[in-house]
């Protein structure tokens, strides 16, 4: 049987050991689910920042022009059927290993406008798209950094047209086993099949 | 330092000085030159990643009174390079023993007609002056920034009349020592044209640039579509 494909896109920095702990019982939930998992970790890669020319919308439509490892992460996340976003709550936001992953992904979506819940946003380029997961890590939870954190997964979720999406913060310092069971909810809570 | 108060603009847009970042940014701090501030200026991008000019940006910062960030959204929130800029003036903060003694603003503009697509970028940067100690001056949010095509907001005409206002109204506050006031924000937040001829010129306008690039034809293409 085919297994199900995940994107872990780990914005984390080098020697953060709560991220990386966090990482690691996640991709050991998702294997045990029976998930395939791929890894992406912007800081091993080479991932220049957007230069916001739009070329991936017109001169190169779906695929950005500037080659390096970011169309690896545009591949590997549009044939994904879960990506998840992995990363220090930076002031309630992503961090920026991992924002700049994702400013170069907008090759996946259409550059024409359509309207979702009266707001315009883009149509999509690719039939179906990955279900979101954020993970946020932080060494505690703040509830209004919590709040912003997950009002942006959603809304990527809204313009990635991801069809179902769940964000948590965890803490560093959480035990594994406490670990697991939040990552376990976090997926049932996205509506990802399993 | 004289007492002279001293504005830094700090432009996030990979297109520089031709963005509307820098557009919008120039605006507000014209208004304050012309209240007697001082204003500097410096573009994140090429800037960001070079150690020797990140250092000396941050030691202008801890002299400043205000900061007035402009940038664009990309993916819901700021450019990874305001982000990771973010990220350096933070520790910077942090290593300094006084406290910080300026005031943060930013005035960001996004592609889709609503403003409101620019909060979560605003809560953030909100978020960093909180966790960083710096006065936070609240912040202005344009819809539909891309229409601007950073020109001048003078040469934009009418259809950069709110925003002017907006910036005039901010300025004036910001120079008193007051926060944004909420006539300013409703202002910058008003449509530049209806959402539904927004819509309409920018699905022609991808037409018309893909037709000169000779890839109309292949606007959808999907090229990581397995077996394509
Ligand atoms: C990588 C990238 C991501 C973007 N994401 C968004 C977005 O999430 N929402 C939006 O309304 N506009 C988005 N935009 C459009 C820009 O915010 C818009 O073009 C803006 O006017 C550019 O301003 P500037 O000239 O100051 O750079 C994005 C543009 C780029 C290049």
């Amino acid at each position: 049987m085919e297994q199900h494909s995940a994107v872990v896109l780990d914005g984390s920095e080098a020697g953060d050991v709560g991220a990386a702990q966090v990482r690691r019982v996640l991709e050991d939930e998702l294997r045990n689910q029976g998930w395939r998992v791929d890894v992406y970790a912007p800081r091993e890669l080479e991932i220049a920042p957007c230069v916001g020319c739009f070329n991936c919308w017109v001169k190169t439509p779906g695929r950005c022009e500037n080659e390096d490892d970011s169309q690896a992460i545009a591949a590997a996340m549009i044939s994904s059927e879960l990506t998840v976003f992995l990363t220090p709550v930076t002031f309630g936001g992503y961090s920026s290993l991992l924002k700049r992953a994702l400013d170069r992904v907008i090759c996946l979506v259409s550059p024409f406008f359509t309207r979702i819940h009266g707001e315009v946003h883009h149509q999509r380029r690719y039939p179906s798209s990955p279900y979101l997961l954020g993970v946020g890590v932080a060494d505690e939870v703040d509830s209004s950094a919590a709040g912003i954190f997950s009002t942006l997964l959603e809304r990527n979720a809204i313009n990635l047209h991801a069809p179902g999406h769940a964000a948590a913060v965890v803490r560093r310092a959480t035990a594994a086993d406490a670990m697991r069971v939040a990552l376990q909810h976090l997926l049932t809570a996205s509506g990802v099949p399993s | 330092m004289n007492a002279e108060r001293h504005a830094f603009l700090l432009v996030g847009s990979p297109r520089r000085g031709k963005s509307t970042s820098a557009a919008l940014g120039r605006y507000l701090g014209d208004r304050l030159a012309e209240q007697g501030w001082w204003t500097g200026r410096a573009f994140l991008y090429g800037l960001i990643g070079n150690a020797e000019r990140e250092r000396d940006l941050l030691g202008t910062l801890r002299e400043v009174d205000l900061v007035v960030l402009a940038a664009p959204l990309y993916v819901d929130s700021l450019p990874a390079v305001v982000t990771r800029f973010l990220e350096l003036w933070a520790r910077d903060i942090a290593d300094c023993t006084d406290p910080p003694r300026s005031s943060l603003t930013a005035i960001l503009n996004c592609g889709f007609p609503e403003a409101e697509h620019n909060h979560v970028a605003l809560a953030i940067c909100r978020r960093f002056a909180h966790e960083t100690g710096l006065g936070w001056c609240r912040g202005l949010a344009l819809g539909g920034g891309e229409a601007f095509g950073g020109r001048e907001l003078d040469q934009v005409g009418g259809m950069a009349r709110h925003a002017r206002r907006a910036l005039e109204l901010a300025a004036a506050a910001l120079a008193a020592g007051e926060h944004i006031p909420d006539a300013a924000v409703e202002l910058m937040a008003r449509p530049i044209v209806p959402r539904r001829i927004y819509q309409w010129i920018g699905n022609r306008s991808w037409r018309v640039k893909a037709r000169r690039a000779g890839t109309l034809a292949e606007l959808r293409a999907r090229p990581y579509e397995a077996n394509s």
